[in-house]
């Protein structure tokens, strides 16, 4: 059965990639939101196997809403995919709790092997 | 710390960043040279908020980012709205690469705001190019990638802040 992925990203372009490069493998876009804010809100409803969070977004951060999620569900699996790969986000990112970061331009290899590590 | 950068090294990491970018996000190869652009022109512009007070605006032949959207978005045309999110999340990856590459020679953390897309030529208030890199692909249409700076600023170091 595959895993369901929700992807967080303000931009569709990102969506589309990552249906791309997770064609013939164990994971799939199960849902797509635009803010960090819809997440949170969706992040019930929707109940994916994995997250993967945008940093820059409009309104609330990435970060931001990572946090939230992890604190109303503490089992939520969350990857940061962002350009913004170093120093204090990436050490925020730890911080928060969130299983692994995949810097873009992201490709499958690299994409598989951190969300495998997320799902340990 | 020591936080300054030459130009010189800034140039490498943004022409560095720029290629590898365009061909692995949209499968295009640009190179450098003096190619004009033409006049139906979009420009998207990022300011980097914290770490260094400068921006990156790349100004393109419309249908030469019409082209590296359509490749993205695997569509043979693209509207006007694929062409802004494409132009929009491409300067976000490109400033993350050169974000990233600055902070593995500086240890500053450099942080930008949201791309801003614009129809036409832009040119940011209060700043001036520091320097200009000319790209162009296959069929001769040409991008610009545009360092700027605090009018203040005009030469020397790259735009960074004194960081304490």
């Amino acid at each position: 059965m595959s895993k369901r992925v929700m992807v967080v990203d303000d931009s569709r372009l990102v969506r589309v990639q990552l249906e791309d490069v997770l064609k013939g493998t164990e994971y799939e876009v199960a849902a797509y939101c635009r803010s960090g804010e819809e997440a949170i809100e969706q992040y019930g409803v929707v109940k994916p196997d994995l997250v993967t969070m945008d940093i820059i977004m409009r309104g609330m951060d990435g970060l931001d809403a990572a946090e939230i999620i992890l604190k109303n569900n503490p089992d939520a699996r969350i990857v940061m995919i962002s350009s913004l790969a170093y120093g204090d986000t990436f050490e925020r990112a730890k911080a928060i709790g969130t299983k692994g970061f995949v810097e873009k331009p992201f490709h499958q290899e690299q994409l598989v092997r951190v969300f495998g590590q997320a799902l340990l | 710390m020591n936080t300054a950068m030459t130009r010189e090294r800034l140039e490498e990491i943004l022409d560095q960043a720029l290629q590898d970018v365009t061909e692995r996000t949209a499968g295009v190869r640009l190179h450098q040279g003096d190619q004009p652009l033409g006049e139906d022109l979009c420009t998207v512009h990022i300011t980097f908020d914290k770490g260094f007070s400068t921006s990156l605006t790349l100004c393109a032949d419309t249908s030469l980012l019409a082209r590296m959207a359509g490749n993205s978005f695997h569509e043979e045309t693209v509207t006007p709205e694929d062409l802004e999110e494409f132009s929009k999340e491409y300067l976000n990856v490109l400033c993350g690469k050169v974000a990233g590459a600055m902070f593995q020679a500086t240890q500053v953390s450099a942080h930008f705001g949201q791309p801003v897309f614009y129809h036409g030529r832009y040119e940011p208030e209060g700043q001036e190019a520091q320097f200009v890199l000319t790209y162009s692909d296959e069929h001769s249409k040409g991008a610009q990638l545009i360092h700027h700076v605090a009018c203040s600023q005009g030469s020397g170091a790259a735009g960074r802040e004194e960081i304490q």
